[in-house]
């Protein structure tokens, strides 16, 4: 409770400063709030097992993920200052803003109540939408945030839809009640199938899953970029997070496995093989967004209460999945930003040509952040693949593992093409103009990246 | 209060159901179908209210207030998503001057 009330108490402190113009004091005081908040979840002081009526549950999971939450945050808001620079107004609102939108991902790593699973997922979405249009005057900016207003309202209406027939079944939101409905014998019908897809459909919409993913590269293209940092790592964790307590809780029926299965190839699939031709390079790093979410679906399919114990070795690889996932993103979209300044704002994959010449130690950031995203051996997305892997050959799904190796396999292209454009010479004479913060965060993410990945025994 | 109750009880439980299916359809079939914006945002608001509908009914079939809590919160929520959503709409306006879906195409694959 503490830490949510912290965070929330910052976003108005923030309106406030920018009521007093105060924007040099913006970012410093936002991320020292947050620095608080990952304090007081890491001796979990003033935050109980339960909260609100147990319509909350701070358990390992939960606290993990809000951990890592408040980490990745802190370091977009260390990106901040340098991103805001030449923007006079409304910046304190932007910081307030993805606060906010923080909350919501606290709440959805940690509810237990589907009623909390509604207001979290909204109290998430509705920030976001506004802060996809924060370039007034861009058309891209406003399609962006339309398109994801209207296909975000569309998934919400559908998951208050799938928790309505839910409640129809076990008279109450409580996700302890389902998971009794659900293990009780001859839970079936058409009735729970309709309510647990619905709901899976809202939660697949926010993680981006094909067949719902149509929003994710025009609102990644459109939006600024830092937001589009926001969106692709915070909000993919608290979306991951939201998913697996649900599934959690389900027991994952067969009626669920064989939609989540298709859910899984299809995503797989759509995420790689789309990625494969995008010139533009927010496009590609939302395909990539999209094809990881396969491989986090792959993790989510596993879950199916096996054996004790089994659920929590889920919500360890997904953390750890998402969380240097989360990592190398942040850093590629600032050096995409660095790039882009020195390209008068191109966006396509070739202006990162001459960073090798320009700058070595960044050109190696970039090798070593794509090369992670791609799950090349020492890097720590390398692991996150083989742990989703191994949970998948434990569950017995043996042919969409092998699938899943082979889009990784397809992935690696994409990404080394990219890498490829740092180590050719320069076309244009633009300086790549790095900021001693910027190059403290890129830096920052390329070592958790590389250490995580070389002993992954700190975060699991 | 209690007449309430035994009013919507009255009609049987399934044509609840049936009712808020047949306006869910409409809402979803609006929304992707409709070409203004305007309409498509309250074909949305259909699809809430359809929701509402089905919680208000088994609310006063299961004699449980649980499920008339979540309809404040939904009045609510939606309350607060349609004013961002006019918002972006009004900027929109301003920037093209029409509230036609079509014109949604500058990013594409």
């Amino acid at each position: 409770m503490s830490a949510l009330i912290l965070i929330s108490v910052l976003g108005v402190v923030m309106l406030y400063l920018g009521i007093f113009s105060r924007k040099q004091v913006l970012a410093p005081v936002a991320i020292l709030g947050l620095l608080a908040a990952i304090a007081l979840f890491a001796t979990g002081w003033h935050i109980p097992h339960h909260l609100l009526g147990s319509m909350l549950e701070f358990d390992g999971f939960a606290t993990s993920f809000s951990i890592g939450m408040l980490v990745i945050t802190a370091l977009i808001f260390l990106f901040g200052p340098d991103y805001y620079e030449r923007k006079e107004w409304h910046v304190a609102e932007q910081y307030a803003l993805m606060l906010f939108s923080l909350v919501g991902g606290l709440l959805l790593a940690s509810y237990s109540n589907l009623l909390m699973l509604f207001l979290a997922y909204e109290v998430l979405s509705i920030p976001l939408y506004v802060l996809a249009g924060g370039k007034k005057r861009s058309l891209r900016s406003n399609e962006a945030s339309l398109k994801y207003f209207i296909l975000g309202s569309f998934a919400t209406a559908f998951m208050l839809m799938g928790i309505t027939l839910l409640y129809s079944l076990t008279g109450s939101f409580d996700l302890g009640k389902l998971a009794e409905h659900m293990a009780a014998p001859g839970a079936s019908g058409m009735v729970l199938n309709f309510g647990l897809f619905f709901v899976v459909v809202g939660l697949a919409f926010k993680v981006g899953a094909v067949p719902f993913h149509f929003w994710k590269p025009d609102v990644y293209q459109g939006s600024p970029t830092l937001v589009t940092t926001f969106m692709a790592t915070v909000v993919m964790m608290g979306g991951i997070a939201g998913f697996f307590r649900f599934i959690d809780s389900t027991g994952m029926p067969d009626s669920l496995a064989r939609s989540m299965v298709l859910l899984t190839l299809a995503t797989l699939l759509v995420g790689n093989v789309s990625a494969l031709r995008q010139t533009n390079f927010k496009r590609l790093m939302a395909y990539s967004s999209v094809s990881h979410s396969g491989f986090l679906l792959l993790a989510l399919l596993t879950d199916s209460g096996l054996h004790e114990g089994h659920g929590s070795a889920v919500g360890g690889t997904l953390f750890y999945y998402t969380f240097t996932y989360s990592l190398a993103t942040t850093g590629l979209f600032i050096l995409f930003t660095i790039a882009k300044r020195a390209n008068a704002g191109a966006e396509h994959n070739g202006i990162f040509k001459g960073l090798w010449h320009a700058n070595p130690w960044l050109a190696l950031c970039l090798l070593a952040m794509l090369l992670s995203l791609a799950g090349i051996p020492l890097t720590a997305g390398f692991i996150a693949k083989y742990q989703v892997f191994l949970l998948a050959i434990g569950a017995g799904w043996l042919k969409v593992m092998g699938f899943g190796v082979l889009m990784a396999l397809l992935g690696i292209y994409y990404y080394i093409m990219v890498a490829r454009e740092a180590f050719l010479p320069a076309e244009g004479s633009g300086a790549f103009v790095v900021s001693r913060l910027n190059w403290v965060v890129i830096t920052l993410c390329t070592i958790g990246v590389l250490a995580f990945g070389l002993w992954p025994g700190w975060l699991v | 209060m209690e007449n309430v109750i035994t009013a919507i009880r009255v009609v049987p439980l399934e044509h609840y159901f049936f009712l808020s299916f047949l306006l869910f359809s409409i809402g979803v079939a609006g929304a992707l179908l409709r070409r203004n914006i305007l309409i498509v945002i309250m074909c949305l608001e259909l699809m809430l209210n359809s929701v509402n509908l089905l919680l208000v009914a088994l609310s006063a079939f299961r004699s449980d207030a649980g499920a008339q809590v979540l309809v404040f919160f939904i009045m609510l929520v939606a309350a607060a998503e349609v004013t961002v959503g006019l918002a972006i709409l009004v900027q929109m306006k301003r920037n093209t001057n029409d509230v036609d879906i079509n014109l949604l195409n500058r990013l594409k694959w």
